[in-house]
């Protein structure tokens, strides 16, 4: 049947229509156009598909997947006893996110409102972020208050585009304390974003400026986590694809003792005093006290200082900025004279019974020095001399032993060099010899020079920590230690990474007998009847120590002018350092008051309160043990004679 | 009407259906993993399509159930309906604040610029077919053709509809020039054209259709208009790679980063989950189906057939390679969409119905046009 249809069709004859043959034709050229353009387009498919196939899929993965980092809490910083110094505490911040934001105009006049800004500061702030993605909040406000996060969280329709952001920010529980030490954290700029880890860091991280902070970064930072979500077209996230939990950044515990450091902070800022109080354990090398006078306000620092506090913390004649402990260079004056009474015993120059008598005064070639008691100190031996800090007797033992071999002494004691505490910027001091000398100002030495420098004045420039070690070096007998700061650092899980050992520098040998000579003569300074320091004396505690006045100038206009009329910054720079307790020496003290005249009178009394506080149990024990005493046997009498006798 | 003879059935073209519902289940799916998850409120898109679909595919029926001969005396009725429809379409556009292009009919919305494409096509097939030239039209015989095209363009630029206008005017110039018009035609014709252009782009151009057209050629910036959807597209289509990211599983389109996804850029999610292979297939399929509409034309009766066969078939490719080369980054964005493959009711049932004349004139290339009578 079909097959009958078929033949019936073929008979229809083909119409020989010319015009619509010529249509046909072109409908060939047509069907050509067609597949041309097929193929154009199966080609731009090859080109996009296959071609550029992965750069588009890396395209596409990045437009789906937001990664966003998560902040690692940074490390906690404790003193020595577990007591915390620095911590993180949440901080609210409100931002804006522009593509939820509507009206916003209006929000922020009742932002503004709220957070009791000017809207144009907030309009400034929007301003300096455009460009940026809309998504990428924009911070308005930095730490708002319980009260205004309450409200705005109740209020939050009101607040199209607004939300929270928490942040963790530093916390310091003492302040200012130890802040040279501490050190802040600021924005990453660019110069450290190009040396810094690009995994680690990026443009908007925080990162340790200053101190411990910069030092430890490594330690402190812990590792960024990240959270990969996969988000729509308008940001939105729909769901998390992977989630890595940032690691906390390592706990570090320093040797610091806080009570200590607060004792000497608050001496120091009796009286606006400038100046570095250090204490370290004269048996290890631990720093208990590290304190740099005027303190810096860290808090002035967090998010950028401003150009106004920065201006001013440079133009403050106490120069704030310098943590004194090791960038502060002072003469170091008489405490110097620990040097050169060391030097000439062991050389032989003199021995504990060599006398030279001091009648105020010191000729050499044509110029004569001054002794600090003008009316002299008589015929006077090596532990007087330095009890009494007498100068002639150590110009004299100067001039015999030479600049050299007193150099020579003074940098196995650790001057004239850093002595590689973890602190930033440590100065090396000056200890200055002949061949220095020549080199430096192309002069030969003159021995007048050693006259000056024997008293540790001239040319000699120490740093306060070098002075505390040369301290703990004569208490200790001869250990020279590295003086640390950090007693451990803990991983987050509380493994101990980096536990504290003492480290022995080098150790002055067959030197025993000589140290014992001059710490004889240091006790008698603090405990002497003509003692200098006798301001540190501690009832039950012997404290040994040596003071000292720095010249600053040495100006022939101020010379026997009062010393309250010196302009401060002419006046000399005071001086202590000593250690406790004598027989048996655990803590080694010095302080230094910038332009505090005598040591005697300023700095003693810093030291001591630092003993006291370091002692406090044992001489509470001591009073009270006294006081048992006193209560078992109420009606002993004081005989008068005893007590009297001299 | 339904007189149909044995011989009718006998030349119905499965293959030109089996292609049409080849390419209307892959829409279909296509659709599905577009608007998934479907919208909470009113009936799913995929679920309308079905719908649409049916009362298309009853068109097509119809279509096909009398000689395609009778649209000579259809033609103009129905022109002068679908003028009316633009003209109330323009009032309610006006009144809703000048975006809109449709009559709310209920159950779907109609937009009667999309059957005013297909009207253009018969009725300048019918005019073309009615009034030979052997030796090439001159101005003179294109007069009314050019007023024909004119009245509905200038309704839709109206609208304002650039994309839809301009393919009025792609009709006009591929049917025109297909029937053969005089070399001097050309030259006048084509400096009218430049002038109009010119004056249109100083004119006539809304900014944003300036805009549109400005950024394709510049399209940095613009990051977040219309180069962003370009961008979005090449991104989808690019990254399905060799063969695709799977069905329901491409996250430019189910994350919205591309525009108008289940519309005019319904083949970039297709070229996401399916890739390179399945684009190919895709492709092969819906030109093949061109080309064998092309040969319908080729083996029709007569002139009015022939005319209309490749007036339809022109009218679905320009579309489709206008939407595709703007998917792929070839062209600006212009509100064209890939007949029968993107979503949208009048554009489909046009289609389905160009579809049905197409089969009506290949099921009636034997019979001469006295079998009419």
């Amino acid at each position: 049947m079909a097959r009958k249809i078929f033949e019936e069709i073929e008979e229809i004859p083909e119409r020989d229509d010319d015009a619509l043959d010529v249509l046909k034709r072109r409908l060939v050229v047509v069907s050509v156009i067609v597949m041309i353009f097929t193929a154009l387009i199966i080609a731009r498919l090859w080109y996009l598909q296959i071609d550029h196939g992965d750069d588009y899929k890396d395209l596409a993965f990045n437009n789906r997947v937001r990664i966003r980092q998560v902040a690692a809490p940074r490390g906690h910083i404790l003193d020595r006893n577990g007591k915390e110094i620095v911590t993180n505490r949440p901080s609210f911040n409100v931002v804006l996110v522009r593509e939820d934001s509507q009206n916003l105009e209006d929000v922020l006049k009742r932002l503004a409102g709220v957070l009791h800004e000017d809207t144009s500061e907030l309009w400034k702030r929007i301003r300096d972020a455009s460009g940026t993605a809309p998504h990428i909040p924009i911070v308005l406000k930095e730490d708002i208050s319980w009260d205004t996060l309450a409200y705005l969280e109740n209020h939050n329709q009101d607040f199209s585009g607004i939300r929270i952001a928490v942040v963790p920010v530093r916390i310091y529980h003492y302040g200012d304390l130890a802040s040279h030490l501490i050190g802040y954290l600021g924005i990453i700029n660019k110069k450290e974003l190009a040396e810094a880890d690009p995994e680690k860091y990026t443009g908007e991280d925080l990162i340790g400026k200053m101190g411990l902070e910069k030092l430890r970064e490594n330690d402190l930072r812990g590792q960024k986590g990240s959270s990969s979500s996969e988000v729509n077209a308008r940001g939105f996230e729909q769901k998390l694809l992977k989630n890595e939990e940032p690691t906390p950044g390592k706990e570090i515990r320093l040797t610091l003792d806080v009570d200590l450091q607060q004792v000497a902070e608050s001496m120091m800022d009796q009286e606006d005093r400038a100046g570095a109080v250090v204490a370290t354990e004269v048996n290890t090398g631990r720093v208990l006290v590290a304190a740099s006078a005027p303190k810096i306000h860290l808090d002035d620092f967090t998010g950028g200082i401003s150009t106004e506090n920065w201006n001013a913390l440079l133009a403050n004649p106490k120069h704030p900025l310098i943590n004194k402990v090791v960038q502060g260079q002072y003469p170091p004056g008489s405490t110097y004279k620990i040097v050169t009474a060391l030097a000439a015993l062991a050389t032989g120059t003199v021995t504990e019974s060599t006398i030279f008598n001091c009648p105020g005064h010191f000729q050499f070639g044509n110029r004569v020095y001054m002794c600090w008691r003008h009316s002299g100190h008589g015929a006077v031996d090596i532990r007087r001399a330095i009890t009494e800090s007498c100068d002639v007797y150590f110009y004299q033992a100067g001039i015999k032993m030479g600049v050299d071999t007193l150099a020579d002494f003074a940098r196995k004691l650790g001057l004239g060099q850093k002595t590689g505490i973890e602190m930033e910027h440590e100065k090396s001091g000056l200890i200055p010899t002949r061949e220095w000398k020549l080199k430096q100002y192309k002069q030969k030495w003159q021995d007048g020079e050693t006259v000056s420098v024997a008293i540790g004045q001239g040319y000699d420039l120490a740093t306060p920590l070098q002075i505390n070690m040369m301290t703990a070096t004569v208490a200790n007998g001869g250990k020279v230690f590295l003086p640390q700061i950090v007693e451990a650092v803990h991983e987050s899980d509380g493994r101990s990474t980096d536990q504290f050992h003492p480290k022995l520098i080098r150790e002055l040998t067959g030197m025993g007998k000589y140290m014992a000579i001059v710490r004889e003569g240091l006790v008698g300074v603090v405990n002497g009847d003509r003692g200098t320091a006798r301001a540190a004396r501690i009832d039950g505690i012997a404290v040994a120590g040596k003071t000292g006045s720095a010249q600053v100038v040495k100006l022939a206009q101020y010379k026997g002018m009062k010393e309250e009329d010196i302009p401060y910054k002419y006046r000399d720079h005071a001086w202590f350092t000593c250690y406790a307790p004598a027989d048996d020496p655990e803590i080694a003290v010095t302080v230094l008051v910038e332009h505090g005249l005598h040591g005697g009178s300023e700095a003693a009394p810093i030291a001591k309160a630092i003993l006291m506080k370091y002692f406090e149990t044992r001489l509470q024990a001591m009073a009270k043990e006294k006081e048992d005493r006193k209560n078992a046997k109420p009606a002993a009498p004081v005989t008068p004679g005893t007590a009297a006798r001299p | 009407m339904f007189r149909l003879d044995r011989r009718l059935f006998a030349n119905f073209d499965w293959i030109l259906l089996l292609l049409l519902l080849l390419i209307c289940g892959m829409a279909f799916f296509s659709l599905y993993s577009a608007t998934y998850p479907p919208k909470p409120q009113g009936m799913p898109l995929y679920l309308k399509q079905c719908y649409l679909l049916l009362i298309g595919f009853c068109g097509y029926i119809f279509l096909i159930s009398f000689d395609y001969q009778e649209l000579h005396s259809w033609n103009y009725p129905m022109y002068v309906l679908i003028l009316l429809l633009l003209v109330v379409a323009f009032f309610l556009g006006k009144s809703a604040g000048g975006a809109q292009r449709w009559i709310n009919l209920g159950f779907m919305k109609l937009q009667p610029s999309e059957p005013a494409k297909l009207m253009l096509v018969i009725t300048l097939a019918s005019y073309y077919s009615r009034n030979e030239v052997i030796d090439g039209y001159s101005l003179k015989d294109l007069g009314i053709p050019i007023i024909l095209t004119a009245i509905p363009f200038v309704f839709i630029m109206m609208q304002p509809d650039l994309g839809t206008a301009l393919m009025l005017g792609v009709i006009f110039v591929s049917m025109t020039v297909f029937v053969k018009i005089r070399l001097s035609t050309y030259a006048i014709l084509g400096c009218c054209a430049g002038a109009v252009g010119a004056f249109g782009w100083l004119r006539l151009l809304k900014p944003y259709q300036k805009q549109r057209i400005e950024t394709f050629f510049n399209p940095e910036n613009d990051p977040m208009g219309h180069g962003y959807q370009i961008l979005q597209s090449k991104i989808a289509v690019g990254s399905g790679e060799m063969f695709g990211k799977g069905y329901m599983k491409g996250t430019q389109g189910h994350l919205h980063f591309l525009p108008e996804r289940h519309t005019d850029f319904a083949f970039s999610v297709w070229g996401e989950e399916w890739g390179f292979v399945g684009s190919v297939f895709f492709l092969s399929i819906y030109f093949f189906m061109l080309l064998w509409g092309l040969n319908v034309a080729m083996t029709s009766r007569d002139r009015f057939g022939m005319l209309l066969a490749y007036g339809i078939v022109m009218l679905i490719f320009w579309q489709a390679v206008i939407n595709l080369m703007m998917i792929l980054g070839f062209l600006p964005v212009v509100g064209i969409p890939l007949p029968l493959f993107s979503y949208g009711g009048s554009s489909l049932l046009t289609t389905l119905l160009g579809m049905g004349i197409l089969m009506n004139i290949r099921m009636r290339r034997f019979q001469t046009s006295c079998a009419k009578e």
